[in-house]
């Protein structure tokens, strides 16, 4: 199968062509036009990036396997994860969202629910004192403040 | 002379205590960072940056931590070659050769032992060639103007797939990205905005370290999640360490000869450290093999860990003369000077001397740290490899995390860098480099600069750019790096393929 090459080949002219389009539409800089403007490297750039895509297009390689679908779900559901994390850091704070994820994290990747769970409260305490205390790189309390 | 009263200068800056205090600092972090399996010296420094950047410590210092980790590293991934048979990273990949077999052997711990004693000889040997070249080249380097640079650039992405690249159209692709991505934001030299459709956080462009550490380090975990690869791996047990003087002396040519062969190799565009261990590999099997080579013989660990040794200092030599990286860890060095506001290149010597000399004088104290280190703690090493990946991977995810948030406190820098992480997931399911991606986001506002510069200065004449016979030779480099891969490189990489394979049937 040579599907993914073609694809994201595909997208990628996509974006070129976008992308060199949106550079022709640049408001010309104040003092007129030169003969080099912010248009004149993208518009190489564009131009590049659609060859070599037009080329994937053509001539793609051999696929790597994607993974089975469960497991994508589950890929999606870490990278979630770690979107929540970045979410939480400010309110909830930091030591309970970073505990939740890493126990989250390495339950994920084969961990006992007990292990992972000592793994997260663990090195999110530690780093927690060793970047406040030691490295005086404040992070957030949140709701620990009180 | 005045190479060495300067070196002596740097030999000042880097035996202040605070500085060998990083030193060893760095080198402990590094050599564990390349002998954990999948967690590479392009990685590991990337994760450090923005620690090292918002801890606010000064250039030197951080250059000095940076540059012993990258040392480090090189170091470790043999570790994890001799004693799982998986290289850390991929110039350490001629190491299991022989370093596998003679751990099988039960001879692990000389294994162990002759590759820290040949990596010393490769970087130590990389480093006096790198203290000799590297002046000479940054003097050489002045008489480059705009359009020698512009040439330059784009000879440094077409040699950047190497010689053994595979597809030479997605390096080019993953080239003409990174830069894509550097045009984000106000352009510096006429303030039009360009592709932040008004959204306030992109006017100053995207920054390239959270780039770097979602591309590498997100990346690696999803790909870790994905093989089920938590448990880690089954290792050789390490016995009693028994080297006498003359087992010493007798991988003493080969640890040489791949010093020297490797340094070349780094110093080159397009070849590297996987190419420099390759050929010292090789070579050595060539002039010494009795039967003996792929079995465990103790000049097959040497050479090929001299030679990517020395490759690593080499790769080192156009970094900072030229601004130019070869490898993916100097292009990650590279963003740490950029993001300190120094740009290298030739005035680099110039303007900052002392800092490259410390530099220099750091990694000879650096080299000499990690063999007194990894000769008596291979152990703590080996015990800290051991702890599996499914508690590791996800601490070193959250300190990458920790460092990313505290360089302005905004989480909106790490909904980024996850963004990153799942693009570099899908470029490398479709064998797109990272390296170049990175590359283009690092470059790509000087390379722009140097167009226009050339450009203005010729009012318009496209024909500017080939009209030095250096930049005409700089060309044609780049245009022979991008064409040879396509006819060497097949062979090259059987020949690899080959060498690896007649090593599995033994």
């Amino acid at each position: 199968m040579r599907i993914n090459d073609r694809v994201f080949g595909m997208l990628m002219l996509i974006l070129a062509v976008a992308y060199g389009w949106e550079a022709t539409q640049f408001p010309i800089p104040f003092g007129g036009h030169e003969s080099v403007g912010p248009e004149t490297f993208p518009i190489m750039l564009s131009i590049i990036l659609g060859i070599s895509s037009i080329y994937m297009i053509v001539r793609p390689d051999p696929d790597e396997a994607w993974a089975p679908v469960p497991m994508l779900l589950e890929l999606s559901v870490v990278v979630l994860s770690m979107l929540a994390f970045a979410w939480a850091i400010e309110p909830i704070g930091f030591m309970p969202a970073a505990a939740l994820v890493v126990s989250f994290l390495s339950w994920r990747m084969g961990a006992s629910v007990v292990k992972s769970l000592i793994t997260g409260v663990t090195s999110s305490v530690v780093i927690f004192f060793l970047f406040n205390n030691v490295l005086e790189l404040a992070l957030p309390l949140g709701l620990l403040e009180f | 002379m005045d190479t060495m009263s300067l070196l002596m200068q740097g030999f000042a800056v880097a035996l202040t205590p605070e500085s060998i205090m990083f030193a060893v600092i760095g080198a402990i972090l590094g050599t564990l960072i390349g002998a954990l399996p999948g967690l590479g010296p392009a990685n590991g420094v990337a994760i450090l940056i923005p620690l090292a950047f918002s801890l606010g410590l000064s250039p030197t210092s951080s250059l000095i931590l940076l540059t012993s980790v990258y040392a480090g590293a090189m170091y470790g991934g043999r570790i994890s070659s001799i004693l799982l048979n998986i290289p850390g990273d991929e110039p350490a990949m001629m190491t299991c050769l022989d370093g596998y077999p003679m751990a099988v052997k039960g001879k692990a711990a000389e294994a162990l032992a002759i590759s820290a004693i040949a990596s010393f000889i490769g970087s130590f040997i990389a480093t006096i060639g790198l203290v000799i070249l590297a002046p000479i080249l940054a003097k050489f380097a002045l008489r480059f103007g705009p359009s020698e640079y512009f040439a330059l650039f784009a000879l440094a992405f077409a040699t950047l797939g190497g010689i053994t690249g595979k597809n030479q159209f997605k390096t080019l692709m993953a080239a003409a990205i990174g830069l894509m991505i550097a045009t984000v934001g106000i352009d510096i030299s006429t303030g039009v905005q360009r592709f932040t459709f008004n959204t306030l956080e992109l006017f100053e462009g995207v920054d390239f370290i959270i780039a770097i550490v979602g591309l590498f380090a997100i990346s690696e975990l999803l790909f870790f999640l994905e093989r089920h690869a938590g448990d880690g791996l089954k290792q050789v047990a390490i016995n009693k360490l028994k080297l006498s003087a003359k087992d010493i002396i007798k991988v003493l040519p080969a640890s040489l000869r791949g010093a020297v062969l490797g340094f070349v190799a780094g110093v080159l565009p397009g070849a590297g450290a996987s190419l420099g261990s390759f050929i010292s590999y090789t070579l050595e099997k060539r002039v010494s093999d009795k039967g003996e080579f792929g079995k465990g013989d103790p000049r097959g660990v040497a050479a090929p860990e001299a030679g990517n040794n020395g490759a690593a200092s080499g790769a080192l030599v156009p970094m900072l003369t030229l601004g130019v990286p070869g490898s993916g860890t100097t292009a990650v060095l590279l963003a740490m000077l950029i993001s300190l506001n120094i740009s290298p290149g030739p005035m680099l010597f110039q303007q900052n001397a002392d800092l490259v000399w410390g530099v220099i004088a750091a990694m000879f104290v650096g080299n000499l740290v990690l063999l007194l280190l990894n000769i008596p703690m291979v152990g703590i090493f080996v015990k800290l490899l051991s702890i599996p990946p499914k508690y590791l991977m996800p601490i070193v995810t959250l300190i990458a995390s920790v460092g990313i948030y505290s360089v302005s406190h905004s989480a909106l820098d790490l909904y980024f860098m996850v963004g990153f992480g799942v693009a570099g997931y899908i470029f490398r399911k479709v064998d797109i480099p990272l390296v170049p991606i990175i590359l283009g986001m690092l470059l790509g506002p000087e390379m722009e600069k140097s167009l226009r510069h050339a450009l203005v200065l010729s009012d318009g004449d496209w024909s500017v750019l080939f009209n030095s016979g250096l930049s005409i030779g700089l060309w044609t480099v780049a245009i022979l790096g991008l064409v040879l891969p396509i006819i060497v490189g097949p062979i090259v990489r059987a020949k690899m393929k080959k060498s690896k394979e007649s090593v599995k049937d033994v």
